[in-house]
């Protein structure tokens, strides 16, 4: 049975199908910016997803941290991209595996910092009489 | 036969009715067999969208019972009755009366259906969908659970299939070896989570999505992947013929072709009205709407410019004409041999070339200059030409001919002209001496008011002077061909004079302005050192080798 699933379902030649990636492990991005890597066990006509065994990969700089997070299912029109994960090479990284807590703090210091950035751009910009407006923050009239 | 009463039909063969043969049950039973696996996993299967469901009840419908709802929606909607009871069992699949009758199309290729010569009745695609429920059907036993690679017999006449994807289904049919392990080992010794999604689930995904790309022209709709998909068949072909015996066999991607069902409509629009319009009908009796097309008057144009846009229009409608004649080409039988048809086709396009909707003679080949002069209506002609029998294309030879300089002139662009010069240049050995020297003597009139004779500005240009080469080597040809022509006669003195003329005005030329001809024809010197003395003679040799270095 193993041995079968192998074989090269060309069923529609011609076009991308997520059909031939069942069963194997894919690294996922979402739209939230969240990356999720998982067993793709189930896909619908939407490319809705179930995701099994899931792990959600923090990345900080060189480091990453993984979250486990059991079954996903992930809506279609959340997904940017997906890949598949060879087995083999998935090991073969530069990065490092840190603990959770230690990537959450991680994190949270890079979120800071950012934000702390920001802030300061944008007194800048004040002070000159600019004001960039953010997508997030727009006013509301 | 099997006999299987209600919805609860496959739910096993101790379910089935009683007053079936001992025999007839252990055969069903093993029919059932491979049923019931997938059936089972169905009933725990709540698919909202019921498509399994639509399969059962289908199933169920070839022997004639069944689910009633779902039983009249596939009856009436192959009426193509937009009837309530229809429409409720589609609306609860959550698609159209019209898509249903579709999807089951779809049904048909994608179900392993033995191919059966179909009943010119309406319930005939329904038929096709009882494939399991039938006598043996030797793929469904004999074939060994194998995932869901297709193990389809031929399928229905409704899909177009490739020959090779249907020698690649007959091949797979007929060897049933299972393929060696993957290359790639497999690192985790067995997924205990496998197959969570099944065969039918996989097939029912693919299925939706391939009603999706159904369409009825699948050339029009799917242009690139099929002129891809030609060019890549034509590659492999001319790989196989060289010998390389690889005999890929890439696979086309075959959406399901549909025949498109009469729909109604539903809603009547007007052209330029906002939205739909008050229809008087006999559940709203309303007053009909005067609808009535009121021709708005064309703004005034200068005279000029609008003329130029009636060419240009004119020009369209002829090209749509000219595709259709191709098209009619490419489609029909690969011999040159036209149908009626395409001939009184290639008939009208040459009257509307030529006429114009003017009556006039001068005004006629007016009409075909101005087209000459429009870069598209030049590749109009150009296209033409092929389709055009003997005579036809001879008379407008001789029209260009007769209109060569100004054609050179309106020719701002060089490389435009040159593409009439390989069609024209066919017909150019069809010509008669008389024509040709008609057409040449034309060239050689010193029109009034002027010095200069119009075959300088036709040398001056590549088309022009490859024609004037080329007409004069076929002129050659027949004088060399026909001894008659060499007695002296009004004609031959015309041509001689020409022929002196002609390299006369060449020597003339500067080089710089002489134009490289297209092609040089071999006869052309010995021409001239015939009718012209030696020291003219060794200047055209110099000219003209200088203008084409071969």
């Amino acid at each position: 049975m193993a041995a079968l699933s192998q074989l090269k379902m060309n069923y529609m030649p011609g076009t991308a199908s997520l059909i031939e990636d069942i069963d194997k492990k894919h690294l996922v991005l979402l739209r939230d910016g969240r990356t999720l890597i998982g067993f793709l066990r189930s896909i619908d006509q939407f490319a809705n997803l179930v995701l099994h065994q899931t792990v959600e990969r923090i990345h900080v700089g060189k480091k990453y941290g993984d979250i486990p997070r059991g079954i996903f299912v992930v809506r279609g029109e959340n997904v940017v991209l997906l890949g598949e994960i060879d087995l083999e090479k998935e090991s073969d990284t530069p990065l490092q595996q840190v603990s959770i807590e230690e990537i959450l703090e991680e994190q949270r210091v890079e979120q800071q910092t950012k934000l702390e950035n920001e802030k300061i751009k944008v007194q800048a910009l004040k002070d000159r009489g600019l004001s960039i407006p953010r997508a997030d923050t727009l006013d509301e009239y | 036969m099997t006999c299987l009463e209600g919805p609860h039909s496959n739910q096993g063969p101790d379910k089935s009715c009683g007053p079936m043969a001992p025999e007839e049950e252990l055969v069903s039973s093993s029919q059932l067999e491979e049923e019931e696996e997938e059936n089972e996993e169905e009933e725990e299967d709540l698919d909202p969208d019921l498509a399994p469901d639509l399969e059962e009840g289908v199933d169920e419908e070839e022997e004639d019972l069944g689910d009633p709802a779902i039983l009249s929606a596939v009856t009436n909607t192959q009426r193509g009755l937009p009837s309530s009871p229809g429409i409720k069992a589609s609306g609860a699949l959550g698609m159209s009366p019209a898509s249903l009758h579709f999807l089951w199309q779809t049904l048909d290729y994608l179900s392993p259906v033995p191919f059966r010569p179909t009943h010119p009745s309406t319930s005939s695609p329904v038929r096709h969908f009882g494939p399991r429920l039938l006598p043996p059907d030797p793929y469904v036993f004999c074939s060994p659970p194998t995932s869901w690679s297709p193990r389809f017999s031929l399928p229905s006449h409704l899909t177009q299939l490739h020959p090779q994807h249907q020698r690649i289904l007959q091949l797979q049919q007929h060897s049933r070896t299972p393929r060696s392990p993957a290359k790639k080992p497999w690192s985790r010794q067995s997924d205990a989570y496998a197959n969570l999604m099944t065969r039918k689930e996989k097939d029912w995904v693919i299925k939706v999505q391939m009603v999706q790309l159904q369409s009825e022209k699948p050339c029009l709709d799917d242009y690139y992947y099929q002129n891809y998909y030609q060019k890549l068949e034509k590659k492999e072909a001319d790989q196989e013929l060289l010998g390389q015996r690889s005999k890929v066999e890439s696979l086309k991607l075959v959406t399901p072709y549909i025949q498109k069902a009469e729909a109604y409509e539903s809603v009547v629009r007007f052209e330029g009205s906002l939205g739909q319009v008050a229809m008087s009908t006999c559940f709203s009796p309303r007053r009909a709407i005067d609808a009535v097309p009121h021709g708005t008057p064309e703004p005034e144009i200068g005279a000029a410019s609008s003329q130029r846009l009636r060419v240009l229009s004119w020009i369209e409608k002829m090209f749509l004409q000219l595709l259709e004649i191709e098209e009619g080409k490419k489609n029909g039988p690969p011999q040159s041999c036209y149908s009626e048809q395409q001939r009184n086709q290639v008939e009208k396009l040459f009257q509307a070339l030529k006429t114009q909707e003017q009556s006039n003679l001068e005004e006629t080949a007016d009409g075909f200059l101005q087209v000459l002069s429009v870069r598209k209506g030049k590749a109009l002609v150009a296209r033409l030409l092929p389709f055009l029998p003997r005579d036809l294309a001879v008379s407008l030879l001789l029209a260009v001919i007769h209109h060569l300089p100004l054609l050179v002139k309106r020719d701002a662009a060089d490389q435009v002209l040159q593409m009439l010069f390989k069609p024209l240049g066919k017909y150019i050995s069809h010509l008669t001496f008389h024509e040709l020297l008609q057409g040449l003597q034309g060239l050689m009139l010193l029109p009034p008011g002027s010095s200069e004779r119009p075959v300088t500005v036709v040398l001056q240009n590549q088309f022009g002077i490859s024609l004037l080469y080329a007409l004069l080597s076929h002129g050659a040809k027949l004088v060399s061909l026909d001894p008659s022509l060499e007695e002296p006669s009004s004609d031959h003195t015309a041509w001689t004079d020409i022929v002196i003329l002609i390299a006369w005005e060449i020597a003339q030329m500067p080089t710089a302005s002489l134009a490289e001809p297209l092609t040089f024809p071999s006869n052309l010197l010995p021409l001239f050192c015939r009718h012209v003395d030696k020291q003219l003679v060794q200047q055209l040799e110099a000219t003209m080798q200088l203008a084409w270095i071969y």
